[in-house]
């Protein structure tokens, strides 16, 4: 708590006691969810190859609003909608930091802000340097990283967070399966950009298999970035999978929920990928596997926090009451 | 929800969009539009840069069934599409007037000696949202000018790999830009990423002994000193054929190629 709290008791710019304000809540939730459209949007510029039909930046054709014909169309429209998203986290940032109690909140919201930032400017270095892939691949997992500190943001000023019920005892081990299966889905996103932005993507040309064989014959860095794509996958699923099990074994339906939905997802995840080669990377399922890859990252972490913050962990044996002999009379 | 919180929200949503949408900046104004003779720069296609006797002359032919023009769906861009009103086909392999158009044939090999870079410039036009000519030559370190004759936008970016890449704009009607490439380099694909369809291939040579096929198929490529020399023919579809060809003082030598579908 500020140590300014004697001296003024009502005014919203006053870092007192955590509580609920369901503006900036508001604000946090739309934040996270113009950066899903926004991801969306930007794996739209990939899937019709119009990364470079905007040659400069951080105008567009040295205009504002460029004639949206097009690949102008979907890389213009990606500049505005992080526009809003930076204009959404500047305001949040601001607002967070003048009204917020807690200083590890005020710390994420300003964390927000230096990321969008800097998503903004490997965004304008991927166009000017012609897609290099490094900075395109840093572009896409810092687009993950945004998304995940949005969500913290906007679930630390939830009631959920601020009042939470007492908190139950994980004994089914729910944090340790949903922090798991947050890692495993980055990860697998990380590969995923870097299979997309190498163009390896058709690299294995048939689904489920790979050249007609389980594990592919050829073992070149393409093929290679793929089969561990696909590889990846299953590690999502059963980390996924791992995760509602463990949930319904807790019987707490705020995580059988979220991870029945989640393994829905992945599911439907897996489909996408499966149509994104079929489809030789049509435009609709390729866009929307990328979009739902950060969807199930967003509801791992999610779960993530939520287990955190409303369970608590199974005391070990050593902590475990030992039972005490009782005296003979 | 209260009036002021609606013009909170109204007001967090809306401001971006009218910042994006604030209208175009006023830019310099473009280059005059080159004068139509005197300026205008030399034409490379179906046709290297040397002068005098034919030196070497042949002609492509094409054998077979040429697949069928590919349809272009133009309506990303409402003023590429009202350029094309009867719709924008491509024939990729166009042997249409009795031999193979628009394949690139050079000296690859046996050329000895340097040659004087012009310093005219080569034009890559685009008009009515496809390139002009389709194959273009120059000489390493010639100039080439760029040109935008289309009431629409489009970006120039030849994709090499020997020569640096680059990416340039050209929003207005009659803007140029000029670029060179110092490196020989066969070819260069170069694309539009505005319009996908719009194709173009760049072929840089160190030396002025080079063609491109006319409708009918033929070359001619002149003032090749005597020897003997490797001549290859390249095409974006059909790619490359190769055949020895010496060339005696005085006398013309023929290469024919023949392509099969």
């Amino acid at each position: 708590m500020s140590g300014r709290s004697g001296s003024v008791s009502s005014s919203t710019t006053f870092r007192d006691a955590p509580r609920f304000d369901p503006w900036r809540h508001r604000l946090g939730v739309a934040t996270a969810a113009a950066t899903l459209v926004l991801i969306f949007v930007g794996g739209l510029v990939t899937s019709t190859g119009s990364g470079l039909s905007v040659p400069d930046w951080p105008l567009s054709y040295g205009m504002l609003m460029p004639p949206m014909v097009g690949g102008v169309f979907y890389e213009h429209s990606h500049r505005m909608v992080a526009s809003l998203v930076g204009f959404l986290t500047l305001v949040l940032a601001v607002w967070t930091a003048r009204a917020e109690a807690r200083a590890g909140v005020r710390r994420l919201a300003w964390a927000a802000l230096a990321a969008v930032v800097a998503q903004g400017v490997l965004g304008g270095l991927t166009v000017i340097y012609l897609l290099p892939t490094p900075v395109s691949v840093a572009h896409a997992c810092l687009a993950q990283t945004f998304f995940c500190i949005t969500i913290a943001l906007a679930y630390s000023t939830s009631r959920e967070w601020l009042a939470p019920p007492a908190k139950t005892i994980d004994a089914s081990g729910v944090r340790g399966a949903a922090l798991a299966a947050a890692v495993v889905v980055y990860v697998q996103l990380a590969i995923g950009a870097v299979m997309r932005h190498i163009g390896a993507g058709l690299a294995i040309p048939d689904f489920p298999l790979s050249f007609g064989r389980v594990v592919p014959p050829v073992a070149t860095a393409p093929v290679l970035v793929h089969f561990a794509h696909r590889v990846g996958a299953l590690a999502v699923l059963l980390a996924v999978s791992v995760f509602f099990l463990r949930a319904r074994r807790a019987g707490d339906p705020r995580f059988v929920r979220l991870a029945a939905a989640l393994l829905g997802l992945v599911v439907f995840q897996i489909a996408l990928g499966a149509a994104t080669v079929l489809t030789t990377k049509a435009v609709t399922p390729t866009t929307l596997h990328v979009a739902t890859g950060a969807a199930i990252l967003g509801g791992c972490w999610l779960a993530t926090l939520r287990s955190f913050r409303l369970l608590r962990p199974a005391p070990s044996v050593a902590e475990a009451p030992v039972a005490q002999p009782v005296p003979q009379s | 929800m209260s009036i002021r919180s609606s013009l909170a929200v109204i007001a967090l949503v809306g401001l971006p969009l009218l910042a994006c949408g604030g209208g175009a900046k006023e830019e310099a104004a473009p280059p005059p539009a080159p004068a139509a003779s005197a300026a205008a720069p030399a034409a490379s296609a179906g046709g290297g840069a040397t002068t005098g006797a034919p030196s070497i002359s042949g002609k492509i032919s094409f054998e077979g069934t040429a697949p069928a023009p590919e349809k272009i769906k133009t309506s990303a861009d409402p003023k590429c599409q009202a350029m094309h009103p009867q719709g924008l086909e491509r024939q990729t392999v166009d042997a249409s007037g009795g031999g193979l158009k628009d394949v690139l044939v050079y000296v690859k090999s046996g050329v000895s000696g340097s040659y004087p870079v012009p310093t005219e410039p080569v034009l890559l036009d685009q008009k009515g949202c496809m390139y002009h000519p389709h194959i273009i030559t120059v000489q390493a370190g010639q100039p080439l000018k760029i040109r935008n004759s289309d009431d629409t936008l489009h970006n120039i970016h030849p994709r090499p790999t020997t020569n640096p890449e680059f990416n340039i704009g050209q929003p207005r009607q009659g803007m140029e830009s000029t670029k060179t490439f110092e490196k020989p380099e066969v070819p260069i694909p170069v694309g539009c990423d505005v319009h996908p369809w719009m194709r173009s291939y760049i072929a840089v040579l160190n030396h002025p002994f080079f063609a491109v096929t006319k409708e009918d198929g033929t070359y001619e490529i002149k003032g090749l000193p005597a020897g003997e020399y490797e001549i290859e023919a390249w095409h974006e579809k059909l790619k490359t054929q190769t055949q020895k060809v010496t060339v005696k003082d005085g006398e013309k030598a023929k290469a024919d190629f023949s392509y099969k579908s």
